[in-house]
Parts: C-alpha cells; sequence; structure tokens
C-alpha cells in the first residue's frame, strides 16, 4: 500500500461495534460514496504539472492560463478512451443496435432515374399489401431543410423531382423486412425523364431545367449553387515572376468509408414526442430539422445520439432517412427502423467533392511567396448540404502558413446530378492544399532550393495574421517542419535516392473549430455549453451535448473534468447522448469539440472546484489560496497532514444546497476582417502539420507503395498523447487512400459504379506505412491546457508528401487524383515516349544542384526561427501582419501604405476576361439583376 | 441486405449429392450447389440469380483430399496456403487469393467454377434497375450487355479467380460428377466462352477433384497477380507459368482475370520457341506475344488498356523466374 491519506469515507467506528452489531438507538447508515477505487491518495505526479506552478512539465512554448488548474491527474497521460471497454466488449450501441419493443421495418424507395420529374405517385397496390402499415411520399414533407439555414434545398422524400440515381422517392413501414422490400415494388410512378449533368463544367451553363431554383438569387439559368471571389494583396508583385508553378488538377470525388452504415429508429411516445435514435455528428442539427419538418416544436423531441461508427463529416448533416423514419413511425403509430445497405451509404454520401483545381504561384527573387492564384470548381452533386462552406474553404484555408504577397481565389460549386458531396475530414482543405504544396515543391525545384528551406524562410510567425485576416495565435509550423526533416533523415535523402525509390515533403494548416456557430451570433449565445453535477457519492456527472464519433471527445471532457477536480477518471461520468439532457452542443465538425467543450468544461469545473476549496476553508481554515487539490484530497500547502478527503469537503459544501451545480460555457474573442465571406476559415485557433513520405514505385506497373511517414503535428498540448497519434496514424489512412486508390468512380453513363467497399478501395492494413507521429506542442494561449485539434489536419499533408515524393522517385508530376496505378503508368508511358526512352527502368532520376539562393533561405529561415520564437513566447509582443516579409509596416493598415492593395470579393469588370475555369461563373448575372423572379 | 429464402439441401455422399440434384431437376426446379459460400452467398444477398434450391457439399465425405496429386472440391484455400505437400504454384497462386478471412471458407471447387464478374452486374437490385438490367441478370427484362452493347447473346464478365491457371500450366484434369456419372478432361477443355455459361458443367453435374501427373507435378513456376491492395482484391490480371528446370522448350503460361475464361497460350509460346531461345530477349518477345493475345474489356476495377500492358510486363516477371 501506498501509504498515503485514507480517502475512504466510513470506518470511524461510531456506529457499529466490534462485533458488527448495532450501537442501540443509531441507525448505521453505510458511507455515501467510496471516493474512488484506490483508498490511499496518491502523491501529486509532478512530471504533469506544469513548471510555472511548481511541477516539473517542462514549457518550451511558455506558461498558460490554464496552469493553475493543472493537478497532475490525467493531462498529457497516454489513457484509453472511456469508452473503449464498452467497443471492445460489443456493448456499445449504435444506430442498428437499438431494438424497441414493437418495431417495424421501413424501407426507402430510391430513384432509378438521375433527373425525371414525379408526374404521379399510386400508392394503392403498396397499401393493399398485407403487413404493410405506413406509406410516405414527398407529399407528407413539403418542408425544405439542409445543414446551413441558408441554402436548406432538401425534402425528406422528392417533391417534385428526383436529382440522383438512389434519390428518395418514397418510403414504407411493414412488419417485416422481406414485406417492406416486396412493398418497393408495388409504387406506380409516372416519370419525365430530364436531361442530367454530370461533368461539373457543363453545370456552369445554363441549363432548361436546373437542378435547383434560387429565385432571384439564382445565377442565370446555371446550375452554379455558390460563387466566390477573394483577392487580396498587392497583384503587382506577381507581374514579374522569379520562379512560378501551374498546375491543373483533377481530384475524384471520395468517401468518408467510416463502418457503421447509417441507420435511425423514430418512435413516438405516449405523450406524443418523438424519440429519434441515431448515429449523428449533429444531433442539434437533426432535432432542428426534425423540428421543421415535422412541424413539431423542438421541445417535443428527443434527440439520442448512439454510439457513432466512424462519422469524418458522413453523419454531419440532417438526412432525410432520419425524416422518413419519423414519418413513418407517426403514421404507423410503431417505432420505426431504417438501416441503410453500404450502396445506399454512398447514394446519401456527402463525402469529399470531385474537384478541378488550377494553382498558379509565384516567386520572387528572393524566394518569397508573391502570390497564390487559385480556381477550385466543386462538383457539389444533388444539394447543398455544408457546399457554401467548402466554396470558400478551397481558398481561404491556404493564405496560412506562409505570408503571401498577394492572393486571388475563384471558386465555384454546381449541382449535378449525383449523390450530394457534403463535408469529410478535412473539410474543403485538403485538394487545394496538396495542389499548393506540390506547387511549392515545382518553384523550390526551378529555383534550386531545398523544399523544406523554402517553406522554413516563408512562414508566418505565431500571433501574426493571414492576409485574409485570420488571427493566428500558437503556431508551431517551423517545428514540425524540422522535426520530420531530422527525423526522416531528409538532407541525405532527398533527390539522392535511386530510381523508383522517393521522399517528399507536405504541410497543413486547419482550422480548431470555426468561429462562426451558424445557428446564431456569438455574441448572443456561446459556442458550447456543459455542465457538471456532483452528489453526495462523489461521481462527477458531465453533461455535455458534444457527440462522441470515435474522436474522443467523451474521453477528453472527462479527462479536464478529472484534471481540474483531482479526481480518478472512473468517478467522472460523461452523459451527452439524448438531447432531452445535454446542454445543446453543435456538433463534431470543423474541429471544434476539443477545443470549445473542452474548454465550457474546464470553466464549469473549476466553478464546482471553487465551492470545494471553499468548504476546505470552513473546516480546515486555511484560505483556498493555500490549499492544495490533489488525488481525492485538499490539503494545507506546506503540510499534506493537515487535510480533509474530498468527499468530506463534498459533503460540507453540500449541507446548503444539496448536490453541487455548475455550467461553464465557451465563446470565441471577437476576430477576423469585415469583408463578405469574412468569418468562413475564421478559427479561434489554428493546427499545423508537416509531414514527409517515403514511397517505391513500381516504374513497370506504376504501383505505388508508401513505406514511411513521419507525421508531426501541432496540437498544441496534447491532452492524451494516445488519442493524438491514434487521429495522426488514423489521418495517415485516410488521406493516402484518397492519393493512392479511393475514388468515387463515375461511369460513362453518370451511375456510381462502385458504391461498395470492394470496389471502393480504401487501403488495407498491408498498404499501410510505418507512420511515426510526431506531436508538437505549441501551448495554444485559448486552447483547453494550450490545446487544439488533432482530428482533421493531420490529414492534410499526406496527400502532397505522396505525391511529390513519387515524384521524386521518378521525376514525373502526375495530377490526376487518385494515382492509382493506372495513372501512373499513363504518366511513365508519356514521359518515355516524350523522351525518347525505351525501358522504364532506364527513367532518370531527378536531382538537386543548389542554387545561391539557397543559403540565402537557410539564413532567412534562421532569422525567422529567433522571431518565431521570441514571439511564441510573449517576449515579443509587437502586431505582425501577413505583409511584413515584403517591407510592410503591421502599424499602417495595409492599404494605406501600398497602393493598389486590394481586400476585393469581387471582380472588377476588367478582370472577368481573365478569371479561371470556375471564375466563369462570375461572368453570369444573378436573376434579379436580370429582373428574375423568386 | 435480405437473402432471398431458399431451401438448403445437406447430401452427406457423392451419389445423394447427385441424387438430389436428379430428382430437383425431374421436378424442374432450379438450384445451385454452394461449397464455401463465400462467392455464391454474396451474389444472393444481391439478388443475383438466386434459385430456389442450394445444394451444398460441405458435409460430403472424402471430398476434400489434399495432395501432391490430387486435391478434391472440397479442399479449403486455408490449407493450400500452407505446405501440406502440395504444388508449391498452387501455394502461391491459393495465397494471393482474397484475404485470410475467406480463404477460411472459400474451397478450391468454389473457386474454378466461380462466378464471372462485370461492375454492371456485381450491384444491388436498385443499382442494376437504376441500368434497366443486363443481358446477364435481366429480371425477365431481356436486357442487352452494358459492356457490348447491341448484341443481347453473348455476356463477357471477366473471370477472376486465381488459381485455374497455375493448374491450366500444370496440366491438370478436372473429374465432373452428376446424374449421369463421372467424366475426366484437361482443366484447359474445362471452361467455356460465355460469362453466364463459364464452363462445361452440365446441370446437376459438379467439379468432385483436380489431379496432377507425376511428370507435371515435377515443373516450377510462378503466378504473378496484379491487383491495388495486397488483400481482399480480385486478380485486374494474372499470369501464371511452368516449366520444366534448365528446359525452355517446356514453358507454358496461362492468363486469368482478362476475358471470360481463363486460358493457356500455347501458340504464342510456340512462336517464340520456334526460334532459339534467346534468354530476356525471348521472354520480352514471349510477354509482348502474350499481351497481345488477351482482349480485356472494361469491367473491372482498372481500364482494360492497362491490364492488357500489364500482361506483358506479369508474364516478364514470371518466365523471368526460370533464367534464374
Ligand atoms: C471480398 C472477396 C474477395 C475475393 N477475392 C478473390 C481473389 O482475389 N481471387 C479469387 O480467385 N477469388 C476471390 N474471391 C472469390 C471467392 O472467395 C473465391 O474464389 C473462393 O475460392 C470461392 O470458393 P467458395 O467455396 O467460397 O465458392 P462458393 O461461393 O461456394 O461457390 C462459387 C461458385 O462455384 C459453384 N461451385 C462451388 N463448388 C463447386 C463444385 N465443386 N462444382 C461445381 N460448382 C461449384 C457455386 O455454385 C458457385 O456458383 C473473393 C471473394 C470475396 C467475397
Ligand atoms: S458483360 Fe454484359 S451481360 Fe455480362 S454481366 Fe456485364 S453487362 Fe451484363
Amino acid at each position: 500500500m501506498s501509504g498515503g491519506y485514507r480517502q475512504q469515507p466510513g470506518g470511524s467506528g461510531q456506529t457499529t461495534r466490534k462485533d458488527g452489531k448495532r450501537v442501540a438507538g443509531k441507525q448505521s447508515f453505510p458511507p455515501p460514496g467510496s471516493g474512488g477505487s484506490r483508498p490511499h491518495m496518491s502523491p501529486r505526479d509532478l512530471d504533469f504539472i506544469p513548471e510555472s506552478v511548481g511541477g516539473k512539465e517542462e514549457q518550451p512554448a511558455g506558461s498558460h492560463i490554464h496552469d493553475r488548474a493543472r493537478t497532475g491527474t490525467t493531462v498529457g497521460k497516454e489513457i484509453p478512451l472511456v469508452d473503449s471497454n464498452a467497443k471492445v466488449t460489443g456493448q456499445a450501441w449504435y444506430g442498428d443496435d437499438v431494438r424497441l419493443p414493437n418495431e417495424i421495418i421501413g424501407k426507402i424507395l430510391r430513384s432509378p432515374h438521375h433527373y425525371a420529374r414525379i408526374k404521379s405517385i399510386d400508392t394503392s397496390r403498396v397499401e393493399a399489401l398485407p403487413g404493410v402499415l405506413a406509406v410516405a411520399t414527398g407529399e407528407d414533407s413539403p418542408h425544405r431543410f439542409g445543414v446551413l439555414p441558408v441554402t436548406k434545398d432538401e425534402h425528406a422524400m422528392a417533391v417534385e423531382k428526383v436529382r440522383h440515381v438512389g434519390d428518395l422517392v418514397a418510403c414504407v413501414a411493414a412488419v417485416d423486412e422481406a414485406t417492406a422490400l416486396e412493398a418497393l415494388n408495388l409504387f406506380d410512378i409516372e416519370w419525365e425523364v430530364l436531361e442530367p449533368v454530370f461533368d461539373p463544367k457543363k453545370g456552369l451553363e445554363d441549363s432548361d431545367e436546373p437542378i435547383h431554383w434560387r429565385g432571384k438569387y439564382h445565377l442565370s439559368k446555371t446550375n452554379v449553387q455558390k460563387r466566390v471571389f477573394q483577392e487580396f494583396g498587392d497583384r503587382s508583385l506577381v507581374d514579374k515572376p522569379h520562379a512560378e508553378s501551374h498546375g491543373k488538377w483533377s481530384m475524384a470525388g471520395v468517401h468518408h468509408g467510416f463502418t457503421e452504415p447509417h441507420a435511425v429508429v423514430a418512435h413516438w411516445g405516449p405523450n406524443g414526442r418523438l424519440q429519434l435514435y441515431t448515429p449523428q455528428q449533429v444531433p442539434h442539427y437533426t432535432h432542428r430539422a426534425l423540428s421543421t419538418v415535422l412541424d413539431v416544436p423542438m421541445h417535443q423531441i428527443n434527440v439520442i445520439r448512439t454510439f457513432v461508427g466512424g462519422g469524418f463529416g458522413g453523419k454531419s448533416d440532417p438526412f432525410p432517412h432520419e425524416m422518413c423514419a419519423a414519418i413513418l413511425a407517426r403514421k404507423a403509430g410503431r417505432p420505426v427502423r431504417i438501416t441503410f445497405d453500404r450502396e445506399e451509404v454512398y447514394w446519401i454520401n456527402r463525402g469529399r467533392h470531385p474537384s478541378h483545381i488550377e494553382v498558379k504561384m509565384t516567386a520572387d527573387e528572393e524566394a518569397r511567396i508573391s502570390g497564390f492564384d487559385i480556381d477550385a470548381l466543386i462538383d457539389g452533386g444533388g444539394f447543398a448540404s455544408f457546399g457554401h462552406v467548402t466554396s470558400y474553404y478551397n481558398g481561404v484555408l491556404a493564405t496560412a502558413p506562409y505570408e503571401l504577397g498577394s492572393f486571388h481565389y475563384t471558386g465555384a460549386r454546381v449541382w449535378t446530378n449525383k449523390p450530394a458531396s457534403g463535408a469529410m475530414r478535412g473539410h474543403g482543405a485538403v485538394n487545394t492544399r496538396c495542389a499548393v504544396e506540390v506547387g511549392l515543391d515545382e518553384m523550390a525545384e526551378t529555383m534550386q532550393v531545398d523544399p523544406i528551406d523554402l517553406r522554413l524562410a516563408n512562414l508566418l510567425p505565431p500571433h501574426s495574421r493571414t492576409i485574409s485576416g485570420f488571427r493566428i495565435t500558437s503556431n508551431g509550423m517551423r517545428e514540425a517542419l524540422e522535426k520530420v526533416r531530422e527525423g526522416s533523415n531528409w538532407d541525405e535523402k532527398f533527390r539522392q535516392l535511386p530510381l523508383g525509390k522517393g521522399i517528399g515533403i507536405g504541410c497543413g494548416f486547419f482550422i480548431s473549430g470555426s468561429g462562426l456557430p451558424i445557428h446564431w451570433d456569438p455574441n448572443r449565445f456561446p459556442h458550447a455549453t456543459v455542465h457538471i453535477q456532483v452528489d453526495m457519492d462523489g461521481g462527477v456527472t458531465v453533461h455535455t451535448g458534444a457527440a462522441d464519433i470515435g474522436q474522443g471527445s467523451t474521453t477528453a471532457v472527462a479527462q479536464v473534468v478529472s484534471e481540474v477536480l483531482a479526481l480518478p477518471i472512473e468517478m467522472v461520468h460523461v452523459r451527452s447522448h439524448e438531447s432531452d439532457t445535454s446542454p445543446v452542443d453543435l456538433g463534431s465538425y470543423s474541429s471544434r469539440v476539443t477545443f470549445m467543450n473542452a474548454n465550457a468544461a474546464i470553466r464549469a469545473a473549476l466553478e464546482i472546484r471553487e465551492q470545494l476549496l471553499n468548504a476546505a476553508w470552513d473546516i480546515l481554515g486555511y484560505h483556498p489560496d493555500n490549499l492544495v487539490l490533489n488525488d481525492r484530497r485538499i490539503y494545507y500547502k506546506h503540510d499534506p497532514a493537515i487535510g480533509v478527503s474530498y468527499l468530506k469537503a463534498l459533503h460540507k459544501a453540500q449541507e446548503d444546497k444539496g448536490s453541487l451545480i455548475a455550467s461553464g460555457a465557451y465563446r470565441s474573442p471577437p476576430m477576423g476582417g469585415v469583408h463578405k465571406g469574412a468569418a468562413a476559415g475564421l478559427a479561434p485557433a489554428y493546427s499545423f502539420s508537416a509531414y514527409v513520405a517515403e514511397v517505391d514505385v513500381d516504374v513497370e506497373t506504376g504501383m505505388i507503395r508508401c513505406t514511411d511517414v513521419w507525421a508531426a503535428h501541432d496540437c498544441g498540448k496534447a491532452l492524451n498523447p494516445m488519442a493524438v497519434k491514434g487521429q495522426i496514424i488514423g489521418s495517415c489512412h485516410m488521406g493516402l487512400g484518397q492519393v493512392l486508390s479511393e475514388k468515387m468512380v463515375y461511369g460513362r453513363t453518370g451511375h456510381l459504379q462502385n458504391a461498395n467497399l470492394l470496389d471502393y478501395k480504401i487501403p488495407s492494413v498491408h498498404e499501410m506505412p510505418h507512420v511515426e507521429p510526431i506531436i508538437i506542442e505549441s501551448c495554444d494561449p485559448e486552447g483547453p491546457f494550450g490545446a487544439k485539434e488533432a482530428g482533421e489536419g493531420p490529414l492534410l499533408p499526406i496527400l502532397p508528401a505522396v505525391v511529390n515524393a513519387v515524384y521524386d522517385a521518378i521525376g514525373i508530376r502526375l495530377r490526376d487524383l487518385p494515382l492509382t496505378p493506372d495513372v501512373v503508368f499513363k504518366g511513365i508511358e508519356k514521359t518515355l515516349k516524350d523522351s525518347k526512352i525505351d525501358d522504364p527502368l532506364d527513367l532518370p532520376s531527378p536531382r538537386l544542384t543548389h542554387s545561391s539562393l539557397q543559403p540565402t533561405l537557410v539564413a532567412r529561415a534562421q532569422e525567422h526561427k529567433l522571431r518565431d520564437k521570441a514571439r511564441q513566447r510573449t517576449e515579443d509582443t509587437s502586431p505582425y501582419v501577413n505583409g511584413v516579409l515584403f517591407g510592410f509596416d503591421p502599424t499602417i493598415p495595409l492599404e494605406d501604405q501600398v497602393e493598389g492593395w486590394r481586400t476585393a470579393t469581387e471582380p472588377d469588370p476588367e478582370q472577368l476576361a481573365e478569371l479561371g475555369l470556375a471564375g466563369r461563373a462570375w461572368l453570369k448575372k444573378e436573376q434579379r439583376e436580370m429582373g428574375g423572379e423568386n | 441486405m435480405l437473402m432471398p429464402p431458399f431451401v438448403l439441401h445437406n447430401p452427406t455422399t457423392v451419389e445423394e449429392a447427385c441424387s438430389i440434384a436428379g430428382s430437383l431437376m425431374e421436378k424442374g426446379e432450379d438450384f445451385d450447389w454452394v461449397a464455401g459460400g463465400t462467392d455464391l452467398l454474396p451474389n444472393y444477398k444481391w439478388h443475383l440469380n438466386p434459385k430456389p434450391h442450394v445444394i451444398s457439399l460441405a458435409r460430403i465425405e472424402g471430398v476434400n483430399t489434399l495432395s501432391l496429386h490430387e486435391i478434391g472440391c472440397m479442399a479449403r484455400l486455408a490449407d493450400l496456403t500452407v505446405e501440406n505437400g502440395i504444388h508449391p504454384l498452387i501455394v502461391e497462386a491459393a495465397s494471393k487469393v482474397a484475404s485470410s478471412l475467406i480463404r477460411r471458407n472459400a474451397t478450391l471447387g468454389g473457386n474454378l467454377c466461380l462466378d464471372t464478374r462485370c461492375f454492371w452486374y456485381n450491384q444491388g437490385e436498385d443499382w442494376r434497375r437504376s441500368i434497366d438490367w443486363c443481358h446477364k441478370a435481366d429480371c425477365g427484362t431481356g436486357a442487352d450487355c452494358r459492356v457490348i452493347p447491341n448484341q443481347n447473346t453473348l455476356c463477357v464478365a471477366t473471370y477472376q479467380g486465381d488459381i485455374a491457371p497455375t493448374l491450366m500450366v500444370l496440366d491438370a484434369d478436372v473429374h465432373l460428377i452428376g446424374p449421369s456419372g463421372l467424366r475426366t478432361m484437361p482443366l484447359q477443355e474445362f471452361y467455356q466462352l460465355d460469362g453466364m455459361k463459364k464452363n462445361v458443367l452440365e446441370k446437376g453435374e459438379f467439379l468432385l477433384k483436380i489431379t496432377i501427373s507425376e511428370a507435371s507435378a515435377a515443373r516450377t513456376g510462378s503466378y504473378q497477380k496484379l491487383r491495388v491492395r495486397d488483400t481482399w482484391d480480385f486478380p485486374e490480371a494474372g499470369v501464371a507459368a511452368s516449366w520444366i528446370s534448365g528446359d525452355a522448350t517446356s514453358l507454358k503460361i496461362a492468363t486469368t482475370a482478362l476475358e471470360s475464361i481463363p486460358r493457356c497460350h500455347p501458340d504464342e509460346v510456340a512462336a517464340v520457341l520456334e526460334t532459339d531461345w534467346d534468354g530476356m530477349n525471348s521472354v520480352k518477345a514471349l510477354a509482348a506475344a502474350v499481351r497481345k493475345s488477351v482482349k480485356p474489356v472494361n469491367n473491372t476495377s482498372l481500364p482494360p488498356r492497362y491490364r492488357k500492358s500489364m500482361v506483358r510486363v506479369l508474364t516478364k516477371r514470371a518466365v523471368e523466374k526460370m533464367l534464374e
């Protein structure tokens, strides 16, 4: 036994005699709580208490406002996720595990046409089938919904038109699956088949029958759902470039490939309230949409988030099948369950947009990046989903981590007759990031400099502002680059490996929570709220709406509460499944949960802590400033023997009010510019990452094998290093899929040809490289204990790292993703032909001889390193805005210093002729300009 | 996904299996054989030509023999992937089939009698409805082939089994049994050019075993498989070669996953052997000739042009080993 102070209550011998008999007249109350599984207090774990508050945990990036709340209990320690036992023992209840008494089975009738008008639906034969208990069609659900309030373009089932093969037409509930399936064959539908659009380029043109109609905001008669123009900085800098890169990319759509297909159970309770069980990333959005579609106030709906078998953005829309289940259950008066086949999962899609991306970039004679010019045409499929945001993200998330002379972006998202694209891990940032990072590699090649040094000499420092006005706080980009360079032995390998072997670099930058809470003004409601309740037994119940989708948000919340209160994590119970009991949380997307929710949880926990310390003050007579909170005991700083157990303090605190209750909220500080779209990409903090990948390319077959990855990610502070490493490795896997083998294949007839997990090729364990996760801790000033996101950003760098490594291996730039062997082979064949080589084994390997720019870059990077260090540790708090590298004064608005410094969100008329592919959307006029009607 | 209902028969002897088949045929009731079910059952779940009766070969005694010279139809692929005294070329091919999990159920008979595959066909029912079906699973509509249209007589779905080409270059014989008795033929003659008919099996007949002669068992060989992922994926092209050590003229080559049937390439080999064997040059000539002779179509994951190009590389890599 550790011999510490006993923390178990009871055992005082007051109410029982030695022989076990009761003392006359005294009732024996058993102790109300055990206070954890270990009876004795463990000593303080100084290794996990920051230096700034007397511990031994080093803080190279400086101290943090939450340091005083650290108790060395769980933060920074590798602990298994709190729900892992449930998962490994098969007790986690996913969507399809829910079984309610009397439930019946719902099935959805799906469109066999790409695009068609429904002239009539006759359901009489369906209704006549014995065993059918409810039938519903679009007529039962006239209200529109959608994840973004600005683009509600979905119905529970098609109203008037179907927009892709697999679109929902009607649904039926029957006593069993076989009957429901049989019933699907009995709908009599009269169709008027319309001319479909598959090619997003065609979507830019006028059509007879646009897929949706936006009324007076519709662009001419095109299928453009959203267009974006953004131009910042001094465009004259790009005029006489010293080096440039220009690449046109075509990137296939990819799907999240989560394990659990969508499933939902809807049940109207005896009081007419709806209970809806669904594996959702955004239960609150579903809650809102259900209310609209069903015409029922939100308080009459309880959304129960089941365990989520993976989401990655694919379960972050309110879905039509959720509405269908509720409609059928209401009609049938019995619970209805709908579970998808894999094919249906692909049809509801919301995967990454198929994209045509063009990136031009230039550098000046000092190898400063004078301009990024990005054009992104993204294929939205049949519905808007998150597309409004995606259209911005494809541009604006490229405005860091590098300092830019100017930035120009045109983006357009078009509707096509395919399953809808949406948000997927790394939302909107992944494809452009890949194009940009490969462009940098190419510019480094022309300037004959090392691509890592090129990056190191052009980074924005900590506490700065991007050209688009984003506020950068902590920034571990430099350290990440240095670590992967060292770990991979880059300097001995780059441009020196034999043919077929290559090494490449790629970086990433991602939001840690979106600054705008979509549904409300951040000044009116906070982003996240967490309630904590502590009752007599000492257990701590945390109520949060944060949706754990496997990323570990429940664990993160449990950890921070256990840390602040110095309680073993098994004493903290997180309740997050039901909207009835959870405070509103927007959901698990845009990597917001740890940052916002854990911050709210810390606030609530600090309030509880205060109450406990005040109670201990009452008992011990020492002011809380002199008290230490450690493992179920509060004691006098200078003598642990003078103290009180946690339970005693708790019971004291409860004397007047019963159980302790506290609520904490997180709200982001005001930030960002005022231009149109300024809120897109705005986040309270950003993550940074750098990966080096090594590949083997079989030059005869075009097969690529990624063998090793050094993956450095700046997550601010790893609350749980094991979880962070898991996210890094998982992100590598997912990104590798997109770059090497995954694609949604649309065949010559426009059908999705591979709506199954055999033909949609997610890398298997055999394709996984050795991944070396490297955690960078830049200690974000506003993050919970310094933490930022680690769930999405780590995906970004793997794509360009692999593409660049392939170039290093075979000297060929490939810009069609994924790099399936046939694509690579085609590239090799073409090169052989162009350079008149017969045998691919004779291909030359690229080599590098440094130019005189190289030492300049190395020197500048060295200088910047000192600059960054001072800024990171707040030794230097002077303002820094993008532009300082180009000689501008950060204290004077750039517009006042530079003639022609632009902040434009619409093209000038003279620019119209030069815009890229997506930019062409700006040639079209809005209906209201044409006097069009709604 | 709901499996359509069927009656499962579980004979325990070859005779009983034949008699069940015979009596179903008499009654005019359709049926399928099932062995490991790793191909048939996924197809049934997708409602691809399911039958009202299924006769399982799993409980029949004595049809899982395993030796250098004879392998029974119910021999599990998992047992073919370890050194069980089986020819190493078969071990090599079997180890590359599907995944270790699937190989625990999969059998040799099922592998040889594998249904042909096509991305217009291996899809769920809703999906196939959206293309208005196809010739191979026309659901009573008389639909055309979607790969080569305007010819609703032939199906060009691809045979994507891995083991057949290796058995072909080992000159294996197949033994078929049915209500009308036993017959034996070289495996090379077993397959029939049509993605629906697939092979010579008559209704009621099943593949009992394969045998390999003493002389053939002495051959060495190599099997090269083209696939995107090293597990799961069906071959996108496969080339098997075998030879008698030190004797280039003994070379045999067979390909799979390129057409509706796996097949040997005796003519291409003979043409190259006509001139004197010239090491690597002959290998390259042979590789080019085999490539030229195959005609893949667009119905698997990778484009046919690429698959065809790869036949050259695979052939080269398979035969190269002979020079070692
Ligand atoms: C995900 C996945 C990946 C796969 N990858 C591969 C691969 O890489 N390479 C490969 O070759 N195969 C692959 N397969 C297909 C299949 O698993 C194997 O070919 C396996 O060997 C089939 O054997 P089985 O016993 O399971 O066949 P079953 O499914 O039982 O039967 C297959 C067919 O053969 C018929 N049949 C079975 N036995 C006999 C017999 N003795 N006589 C007559 N007809 C018979 C059945 O009626 C049926 O039509 C894959 C399958 C899946 C699901
Ligand atoms: S080849 Fe033609 S007939 Fe055969 S399965 Fe494919 S589309 Fe159908």
